[in-house]
């Protein structure tokens, strides 16, 4: 069919179609189909007052709410593009998305709005979440601007290779490809209740929150509190009887290892397990597979092309000692191995997975449009039936517990110290105790510790990016090729932390 | 048992979190209202291992609901908590 809809089109229609069904359910508020709606268009209509209108970028900097998401709709509705920001994120990096995504309002709780610096706060319309208005307060107009399909949804700010985040872009034609593809796949009905782990400045979000308004399913917001404990996830999934559970291999590590996953059946109710950012590992898999019947699927896609390929586990792939395959291209997208000289990897060998299609983003903000394929970073092996290995990437950028970190960026803002000499950062151990390690050598005369300095990178990165493990050093172990020489650094703390303890 | 005052507990919690996360923390720069969890001292994994010494050395068994970001934003809370999971025993 012609597409003329919108993103926010998912949610309209259901609540025209269901509107006392549950769309938001748990800790964070709930509402249904009809008070979202209501919600969406009082919260359109208080922006539009403030001059909102199509194309105009909006952030939203909150924690986990009904109300937020009703926000998200609401700028949706206006025609213009929002951005989520996590509400871990330092006032100074706030600012610099502010700045660079060039927007003109702000949705936000009152206490978090406080911390942004005033110069900007001024400049900014803010609407505040906490006093959103009752629904008769404001006059209810329905708010649907009609967009085209390259018109921008919303934009992800991620980490960005010279300190300076970078926006992904997503046309409302890119997100509505890849949920239409989500909804054909797993099928979810109205009786579905998914479970949103993920922030919703993460684009796994994405999945839960529309494929669920898709079908006028309840999506249920995970508190981001409830990351620091395993056992209230476990609870959760339990007490909200999740049906689709999406979020990295590490949570659900995490809860199998500390939260006495498996210490319970699994719910009746859970029918899909998703999981996407990072490979799991296949002796967890095997765990999962045998604690429950649903179906597993590993899902991928850089945020810059959101899921572009899958894979549901199968028997086969617990036989073998490697990583679930990513699988094959979905979503409308076509994916190939790219080899050094350009020519496309045949089965058996490796290359730079290639994406073009319908998922593919628009571009990063302020800078040229993306134009044909585009190039993930990821390199792959391609398997006898076509499908891909993923082996690792080919440049700088890391994954924390599913997070994607740029070591340049870490640097960047290391180097911002005026005592800091040199730096080196780099990623070590393995799945759930990957983390972050940096070295540094302070100019001499300069007497900083390890939380002071820590004060500075808390001012410019989300607490995610900053090193676990931060050492002052005397000089920076170099191999021949002038890298970092992992095997030459210090023991991290935290395996020293284990061994001893 | 002797009683561990709030002071004790303090200082026990800061000497683990310093040797264990902060190399030691020569310049002594962590006090009892330094934000852990702001300035990325605790993470998910340095999070367990610190309930994990709160189990051992205590004898606490953290709560569930007490697993919280208010909770664990400083030593000052922490030690309010084991403090309290240690009267309760």
């Amino acid at each position: 069919m012609s597409d003329r809809r919108g993103l926010h089109d998912l949610l309209a229609a259901s609540a025209a179609r269901t509107p006392h069904a549950p769309a938001v359910v748990g800790p964070t508020g709930s509402m249904s189909y009809r008070e979202l709606d209501e919600r969406a268009d009082a919260l359109a209509g208080l922006l539009s007052g403030q001059g909102i209108g199509k194309g105009d970028r909006v952030l939203i900097w909150s924690p986990k709410s009904a109300n937020a998401i009703a926000a998200m709709q609401a700028v949706l509705r206006l025609g213009a593009i929002y951005v989520p920001v996590d509400p871990l994120t330092p006032p100074e990096r706030f600012a610099a998305i502010a700045r660079e995504s060039g927007a003109l309002a702000l949705c936000a709780p009152g206490d978090l709005s406080a911390r942004i610096p005033s110069p900007l706060r001024d400049r900014l319309a803010c609407v505040d979440l906490d006093a959103a208005p009752a629904s008769d307060a404001v006059p209810r107009t329905p708010v649907n601007t009609s967009v085209e399909p390259d018109d921008l949804a919303y934009i992800l700010y991620t980490s960005g290779s010279t300190g300076t985040p970078k926006g992904v872009c997503i046309s409302h034609r890119n997100a509505l490809s890849f949920i239409d593809w989500a909804v054909a796949e797993f099928a979810p009905g109205p009786q579905d209740r998914f479970a949103n782990h993920s922030a919703f400045s993460f684009d796994l979000s994405v999945l839960d929150l529309y494929a669920a308004f898709a079908v006028g399913a309840a999506v249920c917001p995970i508190p981001t509190e409830f990351a620091y404990a395993p056992e209230r996830l476990v609870e959760f999934l339990h007490r909200e009887r999740i049906s689709v559970w999406y979020s990295v291999p590490s949570v659900l590590i995490l809860m199998l290892r500390d939260g006495g996953l498996l210490d319970r059946p699994a719910p009746e109710t859970l029918r899909a397990l998703l999981f996407a950012g990072e490979p799991f590992p296949i002796g967890y898999v095997r765990t999962v597979a045998t604690w429950c019947d649903a179906r597993l699927l590993n899902l991928y896609g850089p945020t810059e092309t959101n899921v572009c390929t899958f894979h549901e586990v199968r028997p086969a792939d617990l036989a073998r000692d490697l990583p679930v395959p990513i699988g094959r291209p979905c979503s409308g997208d076509r994916a190939w191995a790219r080899r050094p000289d350009g020519s496309e990897a045949g089965p058996g060998e490796e290359g730079e997975l290639v994406v073009s299609g319908p998922t593919v983003f628009a571009g990063y903000w302020g800078r040229q449009p993306q134009e044909g394929p585009y190039a993930t970073g990821d390199r792959v092996k391609v398997r006898p039936d076509g499908s891909f290995d993923y082996l690792g990437r080919r440049d700088d950028m890391v994954k924390i517990r599913g997070h994607r970190i740029e070591l340049g960026d870490v640097l960047a803002a290391l180097y911002s110290h005026p005592g800091v000499a040199e730096a080196a950062v780099v990623a070590v151990g393995e799945g759930l105790d990957r983390s972050l390690a940096a070295f540094v050598i302070r100019d001499e005369g300069s007497s900083f510790g390890n939380v002071a300095l820590r004060r500075h990178l808390a001012d410019r990165l989300a607490p995610h990016m900053i090193p676990g493990d931060i050492r002052f050093v005397d000089q920076l172990p170099l191999n021949e090729r002038g890298k970092v020489d992992l095997a030459a650094l210090p023991t991290p703390l935290h395996v020293a932390q284990k061994v001893r303890g | 048992m002797t009683t561990q005052t709030r002071e004790d507990i303090s200082a026990e919690l800061l000497t683990f979190i310093r040797e264990s996360f902060l190399a030691g923390d020569p310049e002594g720069e962590l006090e009892v209202d330094t934000p852990l969890l702001e300035l990325g001292i605790l993470n998910s994994l340095n999070t367990a291992l610190l309930i994990a010494h709160i189990g051992e050395r205590f004898g606490v068994q953290v709560p569930l609901n007490d697993v919280t970001a208010a909770t664990f934003k400083s030593v000052r809370p922490l030690s309010e908590m084991v403090h309290e999971g240690l009267s309760r025993t």
